[in-house]
């Protein structure tokens, strides 16, 4: 097979673009192309790739939560504040989401109060999706997880600031 | 490249992961929140954490271990032994996922796990059963069904395994005595109450033979192990071959396991068990183990094979390509299995920080081990720390390489049976061979009391 050129790239995106496929894949010898519709998708949507040594969990936990963290700068807790923060953490390993269902609206925002019983994300273990409750009555500071990823056991999903005085039982 | 997920821990977990980077797999191991570090997490080129360290929500969990397989992208999925690995909802969840099970089917593993059913398949392919029973209704029915087969008898949990829900009756009274509570700790450890009984043998040998079939019919063995020596059904030392088989009976052995496991067109890694009766040359079925064991070692040196990276590549679709012919068992192995925990103290386990750790090694000697100087053995799991193996000219040779090699094992920090296994190896039963499954506990184990009590071993 000829080579691939930049022209025979831009033929493949115009083709997907007319289309209405979500996804296109094609791999050939040494070549690979991946195109999706989806935003959130990075290369091969399938096949998560297998970054060297990756950390387990915990060591992620005790490292400053920057690195994982793509809550909005804005609203979000600094780094120092984190430390008189309460962390909400995974129950066991799952997908971790933030809305009750698909295109609803996300259980809590940054910003929101939240009371001990309240449910802020689920859990989906084949199938299963279970309730997280925040633990902790107080104001959510900062969400560590994107929708939809795979959360390990104790990995921390929010941070959530106490509230305290009266009307805290 | 193909992506294995390692549904276990401790040494098993670091010898799939070994076995996979072998053959340029790369592999993810889910572990509980006590295995986050460790060897079989440096080896593996991702770890998960599932749950916490209590069996039940992490190891034991086969939605959690499937979800992590396809969350991290894995193709296939391998259970060790222990744990998940005799699940048949495992493989069979596995397979409704696209995930490879690297094991049986899951019927298979259906078929095999319930003893009564096992002997039914057994029974079709005309390999020897002790004579014994269908299932049981009571105490009184046993009774009757024990005069006609012969005192004394073993009654056993139909589901179960490892000794629980299990017992021997010499007469009527053993049985009226014994029955319930069996059947009720058969029922609240297995989930089924369900019992049955065989003929009791007096000298019996636990004789095992390994074998590999590609799913389509084509069954090979590995040779036999013996695996006589065993506290409470637990074994504690294993060794290829059995040097006591007649090499008639050896060859009826291998056939008859070959034929059992054919008939089911098995498909990966197996072992067919067997009893056999010394004073008679007969030997018996007992049941099938549907995994890689514990004990595979021994088989791999003297048939120079690696199961476990064959499982992995017949997983993977590669044809079975070996002949019988290609196998052949030179030499002699044994393996000794290395345990934390205190054989002078009622066996109790001996969990806590391995301070030091200096092992054996040189020609013929391998060891299968998580551990090392640094390592915390948890109280959570299995009390198997290690597996050390010798591989000799004969039995002799294995037997002094084997003694060499547990006197240089030095392990400080907690009690290990290290001392008890030397003291076993240089006994003159074992070396001449003349013990049964019962040799241990009536005889090895008062011997060991009664020792010359010699300074502690390593630990202290």
């Amino acid at each position: 097979m000829e080579k691939r050129t930049f022209q025979d790239i831009n033929t493949l995106i115009e083709l997907f673009e007319n289309s209405e496929w979500r996804e296109l894949s094609i791999e050939v010898e040494d070549f690979s192309l991946h195109l999706s519709r989806d935003e959130g998708a990075a290369g091969s949507a399938r096949r998560p790739t297998l970054p060297a040594r990756e950390r387990p969990a915990d060591a992620v936990a005790e490292a400053p939560p920057t690195a994982e963290a793509p809550a909005p700068a804005a609203e979000s807790a600094n780094d120092e504040e984190l430390d008189s923060l309460t962390v909400v953490r995974a129950p066991n390993l799952g997908l971790f989401y933030r809305s009750p269902k698909p295109g609803a609206p996300p259980y809590v925002q940054i910003g929101e109060e939240v009371g001990e019983d309240t449910e802020i994300c689920l859990i989906e273990v084949m199938k299963l999706f279970t309730p997280v409750v925040a633990g902790v009555k107080g104001v959510v500071r900062r969400i560590c997880v994107e929708d939809g990823a795979l959360v390990e056991f104790d990995q921390p999903l929010f941070y959530v600031e106490p509230v305290t005085g009266p009307g805290n039982d | 490249m193909s992506r294995l997920f390692v549904a276990n821990r401790g040494e098993i977990a670091v010898r799939i992961l070994t076995a996979a980077r072998s053959i340029g797999l790369e592999t993810v191991l889910g572990v509980s929140a006590a295995d986050r570090r460790g060897l079989g997490p440096e080896l593996a080129d991702r770890v998960v954490v599932l749950g916490p360290a209590v069996p039940a929500r992490s190891y034991l969990d086969e939605k959690l271990t499937v979800q992590a397989a396809i969350s991290t992208g894995c193709d296939a999925l391998h259970p060790g032994y222990g744990f998940l690995s005799e699940r048949a909802s495992l493989a069979r969840l596995c397979e409704s996922e696209g995930i490879v099970f690297v094991g049986p089917r899951a019927e298979t593993i259906d078929a095999l796990g319930d003893k009564l059913s096992a002997r039914k398949l057994a029974v079709a392919s005309d390999v020897p059963l002790l004579p014994g029973t269908p299932a049981l209704h009571s105490a009184d029915d046993a009774c009757a069904d024990a005069e006609e087969i012969g005192y004394p008898v073993v009654i056993k949990a139909s589901a179960g395994g490892g000794g629980r829900g299990m017992f021997l009756a010499e007469r009527a009274d053993d049985i009226r005595g014994g029955f319930t509570r069996a059947s009720e700790e058969a029922r609240a450890a297995f989930g089924s109450g369900l019992m049955y009984m065989e003929r009791f043998i007096r000298n019996a040998r636990h004789v095992e033979v390994q074998v590999f079939g590609d799913g389509n019919g084509k069954v090979l063995h590995f040779g036999e192990r013996d695996c006589s020596v065993q506290r409470r059904y637990q074994k504690l030392i294993e060794e290829s071959p059995c040097g006591i088989l007649p090499e008639g009976t050896r060859a009826r052995l291998h056939a008859a396991a070959v034929k059992l496991a054919s008939d089911l067109a098995y498909r990966n890694a197996g072992t067919v068990e067997f009893l056999y009766d010394s004073d008679t040359d007969e030997f018996y079925f007992i049941e099938v183990n549907a995994r890689i064991q514990v004990e595979h070692p021994v088989s791999e040196l003297v048939t120079d094979a690696d199961l476990v990276a064959l499982q992995l590549k017949v997983a993977f679709g590669e044809p079975l390509e070996l002949a019988q012919s290609d196998i052949e068992s030179r030499g002699h192995a044994i393996e000794c299995r290395i345990n934390a925990e205190d054989p002078d103290h009622g066996f109790r386990p001996a969990p806590g920080d391995i301070t030091s750790w200096s092992a054996p090694g040189g020609d013929g000697i391998r060891l299968d081990t998580y551990c090392r100087a640094g390592e915390r053995v948890s109280p959570y799991y299995d009390s198997m720390i290690g597996k050390l193996i010798a591989r000799g000219a004969d039995r002799d040779d294995a037997i002094e390489r084997l003694d060499l090699a547990l006197g240089a094992f030095e392990i400080g920090g907690l009690r290990t049976n290290l001392v008890l296994q030397q003291f076993v190896v240089r006994h003159p039963d074992f070396r001449n061979n003349a013990i049964s499954t019962r040799w241990l506990e009536q005889t090895g184990l008062p011997a060991f009391a009664e020792r010359q009590q010699e300074p502690h071993h390593g630990a202290h």
